[in-house]
């Protein structure tokens, strides 16, 4: 079930202050943070997260695509390693 | 021609209809750079065994490709999971800043602050955002990569300038 919209999006406030006060101040820092279940609001975008996967932080660079999903989608707790990238795949 | 001169281009899928033809993954940026590509290799036990493509479909959703001396079902069938490669020398070219993960593993990473800092080992590609692996102080360093964090790379004195955030390599 989805969660009400009266409510709104569920951000934690230490993160939630975190992001405030480094938005106030024009410092870019990484923000460790344990809370996956966390919205990444629009306040996020520039700023680069260190989620905890169960194991050890990942590092994610928040981007305006990702706003509306949960920090933990971007740091997967299985497989990380996943496959090395492909040769073709790395253009910038 | 041996894998570590060619680069993966993607495998075949399945196969098309009844005539040989084949359904193919191209695993790469944009794939309307290789419409014009007349043969690949693909990979049979091991060995890369080059292939003459005869038709080549690139669809929106779905490539299909018939090789040389590939005419029935069967035939068809038989090379279905295949991998298939080609020649490191026929990347596209890039243009400006771009550059491909291979070209700079290996390459001292040098923050725009704190000048350098370690090497790049490997790229993981990840479904939103592919991180460079970095050799820092006998740990691996995480490294997002996107144009705020990773600038640019100097392939001349193998360098990859970063403008990292504070704390990003004591995590």
């Amino acid at each position: 079930m989805a969660r009400s919209l009266k409510k709104g999006p569920y951000i934690d406030f230490r993160l939630d202050n975190k992001v405030t006060v480094m938005n106030d101040s024009g410092k870019k820092s990484v923000i460790k943070t344990w809370s996956r279940r966390s919205m990444i609001s629009p306040d996020f975008v520039g700023h680069t997260f260190a989620v905890h996967n169960g194991n050890k932080f990942i590092p994610v660079y928040v981007t305006e695509n990702m706003v509306g999903h949960k920090l933990g989608e971007f740091a997967p707790t299985r497989n990380f390693r996943g496959h090395v990238a492909k040769k073709d795949k790395g253009k910038r | 021609m041996t894998k570590d001169d060619c680069y993966e281009l993607g495998h075949i899928t399945k196969t098309h209809g009844i005539k040989g033809e084949l359904n193919i993954y191209l695993d790469v940026d944009d794939s309307s750079e290789y419409e014009d590509m007349d043969s690949v290799f693909l990979e049979i036990r091991g060995e890369l065994v080059p292939y003459f493509i005869e038709e080549l479909q690139i669809r929106i959703n779905q490539t299909i490709i018939r090789f040389e001396d590939i005419d029935t079902f069967d035939k068809a069938a038989a090379l279905i999971g295949t991998k298939m490669y080609l020649p490191l020398d026929l990347l596209p070219e890039l243009k400006g800043k771009q550059f491909y993960f291979h070209e700079v593993i290996g390459f001292q990473v040098v923050d725009k602050d704190t000048g350098p800092l370690g090497t790049v080992k490997e790229f993981y590609a990840m479904a939103a955002q592919d991180l460079m692996v970095m050799s820092y102080q006998g740990k691996e360093v995480l490294i997002p990569v996107n144009d705020e964090l990773v600038l640019n790379a100097d392939k001349v004195n193998k360098i990859v300038n970063v403008d990292l955030p504070t704390g990003l390599v004591d995590l």
